[in-house]
C-alpha cells in the first residue's frame, strides 16, 4: 500500500451489517508512502498507528495526483 | 504462504504511554478487538478488550491510567516471512486468538485464529465444490465398449 498525507483509509467491515471504518493519514512512516501510518480516526479524532491489512484501501482526496 | 500474506485485518498500534481511555475509543473508532502497544514501531506488547474489561475496569484502574498497565507482555510473535502454517503450530501451543506478526523487532500486523479459520472453511469449500456436484448429479457412466 502507497499513501500520502491527507489521504484517507477505508476499512472494509467483516461481518454482515458491520460498517466500514475510514481514517486520515497524519504521517507516512514508512518509506516511499509505505506503511505504518499516524493516522485521525474519524469522529473521536483519536490518533494511532495504522498497519493496513487486505482489509484496507486508500482513498485519494478528490483532485489529487495518484 | 506467507504470514503476512494471510494477515486479513489491519493492524493498529498505540504507544504505551496513551490511557486506558484513549485505547478504548481507539478500538471503538478501529472496529478492531486488540492493539498494539508500541515504541515507535517495536512492540511491547498486546492489549485486548478483554484486558480493559478484566485487568482495568474490575479492578477499579482509572480510565487515565498508562494503557501498557493492563497489556499483556511479552507477546507471542511470528515472522512476516515465516510460513503461514507455522502460526497454526503457535496458536496451538500457545492457546492464544492472535498473534502479533514482525520483521525483526518491528510489529506489522497482527493475524487471528478468526483469519486462519475463514481461510481453512473457504478453502473447504472449494474442496466440497466438486464432491458435492457429483453426490447431486451423479456421473452417467459411457458404456463399456463392446469387445469382440
Amino acid at each position: 500500500m502507497r499513501a500520502s498525507v491527507g489521504d484517507r483509509i477505508v476499512i472494509n467491515g467483516h461481518r454482515v451489517g458491520e460498517p466500514d471504518r475510514d481514517c486520515e493519514v497524519l504521517e507516512v512512516r514508512g518509506q516511499d508512502g509505505g506503511p505504518p501510518y499516524l493516522v485521525r480516526w474519524g469522529e473521536s479524532g483519536h490518533e494511532s498507528l495504522f498497519f493496513p491489512g487486505s482489509d484496507a484501501t486508500v482513498a485519494h482526496p478528490a483532485g489529487a495526483m495518484n | 504462504m506467507r504470514t503476512i500474506d494471510g494477515v486479513r485485518r489491519s493492524g493498529v498500534g498505540i504507544g504505551p504511554e496513551r490511557t486506558i481511555r484513549d485505547a478504548a475509543a481507539i478500538m471503538e473508532q478501529a472496529g478492531v478487538g486488540s492493539l498494539a502497544v508500541v515504541d515507535g514501531e517495536r512492540l511491547l506488547g498486546i492489549v485486548t478488550d478483554r484486558d480493559l474489561v478484566r485487568r482495568g475496569l474490575a479492578r477499579g484502574v482509572p480510565f487515565d491510567a498508562r494503557v501498557d498497565s493492563v497489556m499483556t507482555p511479552p507477546v507471542v510473535t511470528i515472522a512476516a516471512d515465516a510460513d503461514l502454517h507455522d502460526a497454526f503450530g503457535l496458536f496451538r501451543t500457545h492457546a492464544i486468538r492472535r498473534l502479533a506478526v514482525v520483521r525483526g523487532a518491528h510489529f506489522v500486523g497482527m493475524i487471528t485464529i478468526d483469519d486462519l479459520l475463514v481461510d481453512l472453511v473457504g478453502d473447504l469449500a472449494d474442496l466440497a465444490r466438486p464432491v458435492t456436484a457429483e453426490v447431486l448429479f451423479a456421473h452417467r457412466d459411457s458404456p463399456v465398449p463392446a469387445t469382440a
